[in-house]
């Protein structure tokens, strides 16, 4: 469910969308690209994605002539780049690669001893609050290099249903997965960046 | 019994919220037990605000720019409308 803030803040920019605003569409490509990047990416190469998403905004300008709002602005421009994607990829006649098989990422699957219980146990502090870490430009940069070597599938689903706060039925629908399968995405890229941010707190290196 | 690699395989659902209650009851037994796993818990909910205090800083600014410019020929090509006998 959107906030009503982003609901009225979205009513003032989709009236500048539909007047042909230039600042309107400024806005709106520098609010909503990274978002649809992420979906284009869970479907498609780097190159192709970046295309589709070009394309999808010069579409909006006349599409959104009929865009009624009872889906927020947001969901609305995901739906039109999954939609785009989707043609794409069946065109090239490929497949979206994913392993929903196991939860648990084998990094970690190997820190259990045979009986289950941890052999090797979490060293992570977290006594410094995000923020506070976030100030170490090392650990900012360590974080793009972990994000960008997630396989593409568990980056969208992370960034959809983490940076863009859609709702998991929302995120199935865009993405095309089950919401069981969506729970392996999300939870096996949480992992590696966790495995990530404790290995970076013990050692000083990425 | 749940086993901490069990409640490794599903801390997210946990985390969100998306666990039945009879599961969160023995999530939260065997919590109330095991310092490992509330230390896993507690770091998987660190590296989660962690990430999301960095990820909303991403924004490509070329691709921004590379859009920009072609919404913007889109647009004026529309104002301009067909008054004009360029292609």
């Amino acid at each position: 469910m959107e906030t009503t803030t982003h609901q009225s803040d979205d009513d003032i920019l989709i009236t500048g969308l539909k007047s042909g605003n230039q600042g309107a569409f400024r806005e709106a490509v520098r609010l909503y690209t990274p978002g649809m990047m992420a979906v284009a990416r869970f479907y498609l190469d780097h190159a192709s994605a970046e295309e589709i998403v070009q394309d999808c905004w010069v579409t909006v300008i006349d599409a959104v002539q009929t865009f009624e709002g009872r889906s927020g602005l947001k969901t609305w421009l995901h739906r039109i780049v999954a939609n785009r994607a989707k043609n794409h990829l069946r065109k090239t006649k490929r497949e979206v690669n994913a392993d929903f098989s196991e939860a648990l990422d084998p990094d970690l699957a190997a820190r259990f001893a045979p009986n289950g219980r941890w052999a090797t146990p979490p060293s992570l502090k977290t006594n410094e609050s995000a923020q506070a870490l976030m100030e170490n430009g090392a650990l900012s940069d360590c974080l793009d290099r972990h994000l960008s070597a997630l396989p593409e599938t568990q980056r969208s689903a992370l960034m959809l249903y983490e940076a863009h706060q859609h709702k998991s039925d929302d995120v199935c629908n865009i993405l095309d997965v089950s919401a069981s399968n969506l729970r392996v995405l999300l939870h096996r890229a949480r992992q590696k960046i966790f495995l990530m941010v404790e290995t970076f707190q013990e050692t000083g290196e990425c | 019994m749940l086993m901490c690699r069990d409640l490794a395989r599903i801390a997210s659902d946990y985390i969100d919220g998306e666990l039945g209650t009879g599961k969160v009851m023995s999530v939260k037994m065997h919590l109330l037990m095991c310092g490992r796993c509330r230390s896993f818990i507690g770091s998987l909910r660190a590296s989660i605000e962690l990430m999301n205090a960095h990820s909303s800083q991403q924004l490509d600014e070329d691709l921004v720019r590379r859009i920009d410019e072609r919404v913007s020929e889109s647009l004026n090509a529309r104002r301009s409308g067909n008054d004009t006998s360029d292609p």
